[in-house]
């Protein structure tokens, strides 16, 4: 029997074989995957490719929509003061082999992904709820966590501090829930094979041979399955070769495929419907604020900003479509109160003016007790878009300023390790979203972060910073975001350089592809192919 | 029958001795005055001493009569290949435009229709210009939203609308301003209209040319009009005139170009002269004296031999304390002298091996020469062909070590260009813009081929054997 069902199987896949990017009467689609999906454990995934996949074959709490809502998603509804947040599941939620997802399988998912044993680099993202860190450390045994099912259908989580963007933290990867009794038969092989998963989501993988190809059909399970079009998605090729995969779309294999800075004169040229979508990172030029060092400065800082035009840098420098010109370290399409943060709160315009921006380098000539700055050193990659860059920036501040500046070009951990022992004076550096809340780029620049390399440290922006993180009422946060956004760009802590677009190739025929900033990116979920 | 010629007593008068009988009607040759004309019969090797010539002028007048910064950047003119000069129109500064946004339109559409209709009366809002390009278009119904392409060519299909620009993402924002990397040619700009997310298969398309634009305070900055000149807006000017195009930045290639000979040749004969000198003293030395201390300096020689370039250029670039971003030129320099010697040091001997045991040597040295008199009287001139057809032979192979070290970033330090490193940046846009790569690497290849032939005429030409071959 089993003989029998391989070669099925094996005819299966050869009749797939001959699949199209696209078909219409089966509604099914074919893409590549960069990569062997690594982890497929909700619980330890934490790259692309694995979110990519887990995206469409789980489901949180709460997903995005296709605008980046958050909707219901295993939750029906839900209720969150700063204290406490409270989630009522829907009762036809089920795992594919139709046992109902309840809320012990979220208590488990999050006190396991929590256990210092299982060693989940996305652990810190749960910490919002009580006692998360002390058990990661392992100060706390894992019962201590502050999730409570109340019954099989009410979740209630006690939160650490105030966290305002909680409902959006649930429909993130590491927050899926994961069933006990499934994981405990399955142990170490958990996720390692198709079979050895169950699904709650809208997808799930039916077929998987590991390093060549990756199966998903739509979960008849699935308790929202009426609003999913899509029968099959088939990754049937994993590669990362951007020219392999422009080749296999050329060809009608594949619906999807990024560009990249070479690939995309190709497409122009082959007549390809180019699209573009912005990631959603802020890229930035970061000064060194630690003492002795000339930029900590601010009115050297100040004579930087005030020759530097971010629309001219992204315009002819950068001269790749996509990208926006950075006026803030908030990209656009954060949310704010009730629309975008953005507009809501505008950042201050720093007009380009080379006469101001000498005036204040003879202020910081003065304040400094110099009569030349000595030259700076500014930091980069060591692609050829960062020397380009850094080429340009030098050029800008030597013809307005008369800064000379040396280019320092590293390797990327070299970089990593320069940045982080402080050995710059300026660098170029940039930030992506870990989830969908102003958050993620507000406690950025404050003084106890890491990820702060240039050390700025205001006490004010710190309060901010403070005020924002202890508040779940979304108009306290938002006016401290809004407070800590314009401190730090009038204190020109950092320089705002571009919000960063990525162009691809989508197949003209399937329509409904969500691209999103934060976790699944492209989610076919709700996607359909036309005739 | 012809008489026999009368003879008188004078015809028996002896001869008077004459010490102008056998005279050199020709001038004599020095060595060098031979090699020169030698030199002089081949050709090839004369148009390489030409191009030689060329090029030091190119080096050291150049930058006299082209009196461009080679490292100022000029936006307005970013990659431009070789061509003639152009004119700019003077415009107003360049002012934020908020776009247009019809209030009374829906933004976003109540239900999605799966074809929404192209929008109609695409068209400039204003006269485009290289400084902007804004369109404004009318809404259509069931819009949620429209995105831009632009082209260069006429697009034929759906497929072919070129770079996606950009978009609106509400149905009642019906504008798009375009700044990217604008030039003065005709672009075709398509706008789709989308239902929020999915565009619709139908687009409009509109025909732009931008006129070439700059305002009047970036002329006065850049010295084309002075501080008081009559021009006004609209007004057209002479621009910079790139003969040889711009780079990436808009830096004048022909200056780059100059400024990079400077590098490279700089490199390319003072390394090559530096270990050449020092290659004859070792070599000569060690060969004149012999012996064991022959053997001693000849295993020095090889172990030199053994040593890695590149990694004694690193290690150079260290102990010197060449921080990052400053140029590895006189590491460089001090790698190629420390390592290059023992190829000309190795020749200069076995030459001088050679021609010690000659016998003028032997006479010479019997007749009382001193060995600072046989060195430099009769062992080095005899030697002067191999030298100088080593120098010939060790420039262009320092040009390209430069070019080499200069392409993977171990050279010269930015803005300053090397033909080594501009190859290196041309090598990026090869495909959209090959004169960036095609100049420098042409300087490189000429300057190379030029050494590399006129070695080859001074090796026939100094080498005094080859004289009876003619």
């Amino acid at each position: 029997m089993r003989a029998f069902l391989a070669a099925g199987l094996l005819l299966l896949t050869l009749v797939c074989s001959a699949q199209d990017a696209v078909d219409f009467d089966s509604q099914s689609i074919t893409i590549a995957l960069a990569q062997e999906p690594p982890q497929l454990n909700s619980m330890k995934a934490t790259d692309q490719v694995s979110v990519l996949v887990l995206g469409h074959v789980m489901e949180g709490l709460t997903r995005y929509d296709r605008r980046g809502n958050i909707i219901p998603g295993v939750a029906e509804k839900w209720e969150l003061t700063d204290e406490v947040a409270t989630f009522w599941l829907r009762k036809d939620a089920l795992w594919s082999d139709g046992v109902p997802v309840t809320a012990h399988d979220f208590v488990f998912a999050w006190r396991n992904a929590l256990d210092p044993k299982t060693a989940s680099e996305y652990s810190f993202i749960l910490y919002p709820i009580r006692n998360a860190e002390a058990i990661n450390k392992g100060e706390l045994p894992a019962t201590e966590l502050g999730v409570t099912a109340i019954d099989d259908h009410t979740l209630r989580v006690d939160l650490e501090r105030p966290t305002g963007y909680f409902v959006k933290l649930t429909a993130f990867t590491t927050y899926y829930p994961v069933r006990q009794d499934f994981f405990e038969t399955q142990g170490e092989l958990y996720a390692s094979e198709w079979d050895a998963m169950v699904y709650n989501g809208p997808f799930k993988i039916t077929e998987w041979v590991h390093s060549a190809s990756l199966r998903m059909m739509k979960n008849p399970a699935y308790w929202d399955k009426d609003k999913i079009i899509l029968n099959v998605i088939d990754a049937e090729y994993i590669t990362s070769d951007t020219r392999a995969k422009l080749n296999l779309f050329v060809d009608d294999k594949i619906s999807y495929t990024v560009l990249d800075g070479e690939t995309y004169k190709d497409a122009l040229r082959q007549r390809l419907r180019i699209r573009s979508f912005t990631t959603g990172s802020v890229f930035y030029m970061s000064f060194n604020h630690r003492e002795g060092r000339l930029t900590s400065n601010a009115n050297l800082r100040k004579a930087i900003r005030s020759v530097f035009d971010p629309e001219e840098f992204v315009n002819k420098v950068l001269a790749t479509p996509g990208n926006l010109p950075g006026r803030s370290t908030f990209p656009v399409w954060l949310k704010g109160v009730e629309g975008r943060f953005r507009d809501e709160y505008p950042p201050p315009v720093f007009d380009v003016d080379v006469n101001q921006g000498r005036r204040y380098l003879a202020k910081a000539r003065e304040e400094l007790g110099v009569d030349k700055i000595p030259s700076l050193v500014l930091l980069v990659g060591d692609s050829p878009t960062a020397a380009k860059q850094a080429e340009y920036m030098q050029g800008l501040l030597k013809s307005k300023l008369g800064l000379d500046i040396k280019i320092d070009t590293q390797t990327f951990k070299q970089r990593l390790a320069k940045m982080t022992s402080g050995d710059f004076d300026m660098v170029n550096a940039g930030w992506g979203p870990d989830f969908d809340d102003v958050m993620t780029f507000g406690d950025l620049f404050a003084t106890w972060n890491l990820n702060n390399r240039g050390r700025y440290s205001n006490p004010e922006y710190d309060r901010q910073v403070r005020i924002a993180m202890n508040s779940s009422y979304p108009k306290t946060r938002m006016d401290a975001m809004g407070q800590l956004q314009r401190i730090l760009l009038e204190d020109a802590g950092v320089l705002p350089q571009y919000e960063q677009g990525v162009i691809y190739l989508l197949h003209p025929k399937l329509r409904g592809v969500t691209r999103r900033v934060v976790g699944t990116d492209p989610d076919y979920t709700y996607a359909r192919v036309i005739e | 029958m012809k008489a026999p010629p009368t003879l008188s007593a004078e015809d028996f008068e002896p001869a008077q001795h004459d010490i102008h009988v056998e005279q050199i009607s020709r001038p004599s040759l020095s060595y060098w005055e031979d090699a020169w004309r030698r030199l002089k019969q081949n050709r090839r090797a004369l148009i390489s001493l030409y191009i030689i010539v060329a090029l030091a002028a190119f080096t050291l007048i150049g930058p006299l009569l082209w009196r461009v910064d080679p490292s100022l950047q000029d936006l307005n003119q970013i990659s431009q290949p070789p061509s003639m000069p152009k004119e700019a129109t003077l415009v107003a500064p360049y002012k934020r435009w908020s776009g247009v946004t019809i209030n009374d339109f829906p933004a976003y559409p109540d239900d999605y229709l799966d074809l929404i209709p192209a929008p109609i009366g695409l068209r400039p809002a204003m006269p485009p210009t290289t400084q902007a390009v804004r369109l404004v278009w009318d809404p259509v119904k069931g819009a949620g939203g429209y995105n831009v392409y632009r082209n260069t060519r006429r697009p034929e299909t759906i497929n072919d609308l070129g770079l996606p620009l950009g978009g609106t993402m509400a149905g009642n924002e019906v504008s798009f301003q375009d700044r990217l990397n604008l030039e003065q040619r005709t672009y075709y700009y398509s706008v789709i209209s989308t239902d929020g997310y999915d565009e619709s298969s139908t687009y409009t398309t509109i025909e732009v040319t931008p006129l070439l634009a700059m305002t009047r305070q970036d002329a006065i900055s850049r010295g084309l009009i002075p501080e008081d000149s009559p021009l006004d807006i609209g007004d057209t000017l002479q621009i910079e005139f790139h003969p040889l195009g711009t780079d990436y930045l808009g830096r004048d290639m022909l200056a780059r170009l100059m400024e990079g000979a400077r590098v490279s040749l700089f490199i390319g004969i003072c390394a090559p002269v530096l270990f050449v000198i020092f290659g004859i003293l070792y070599g000569g030395f060690s060969g004149y004296f012999g012996g064991r201390l022959d053997q001693l300096l000849m295993r020095f020689a090889d172990f030199v031999v053994a040593l890695p370039f590149l990694l004694f250029m690193i290690l150079f670039k260290i102990a010197f304390g060449i921080g990052p971003g400053e140029s590895g030129i006189l590491p460089m320099l001090i790698a190629l002298v420390l390592l290059g010697w023992p190829a000309t040091a190795r020749l200069v001997r076995g030459q001088v091996l050679q021609i010690r045991e000659q016998g003028y040597i032997q006479a010479a040295r019997l007749l009382g020469a001193g060995n600072g008199y046989l060195v430099m009287r009769h062992i080095i001139p005899n030697t002067m062909g191999v030298i100088l057809v080593t120098l010939t032979f060790a420039v262009p192979s320092a040009i390209f070590t430069e070019a080499f070290l200069s392409f993977i970033g171990m050279g010269v330090a930015p803005p300053t260009p090397s033909w080594g490193s501009m190859c290196n940046e041309g090598v990026k846009t090869m495909l959209s813009h090959p004169h960036e790569l095609i100049f420098p690497a042409a300087f490189i290849s000429i300057t190379v081929l030029a050494f590399n032939l006129l070695g080859d005429g001074l090796t026939e030409a100094l080498d005094s054997r080859m004289r009876s071959r003619e």
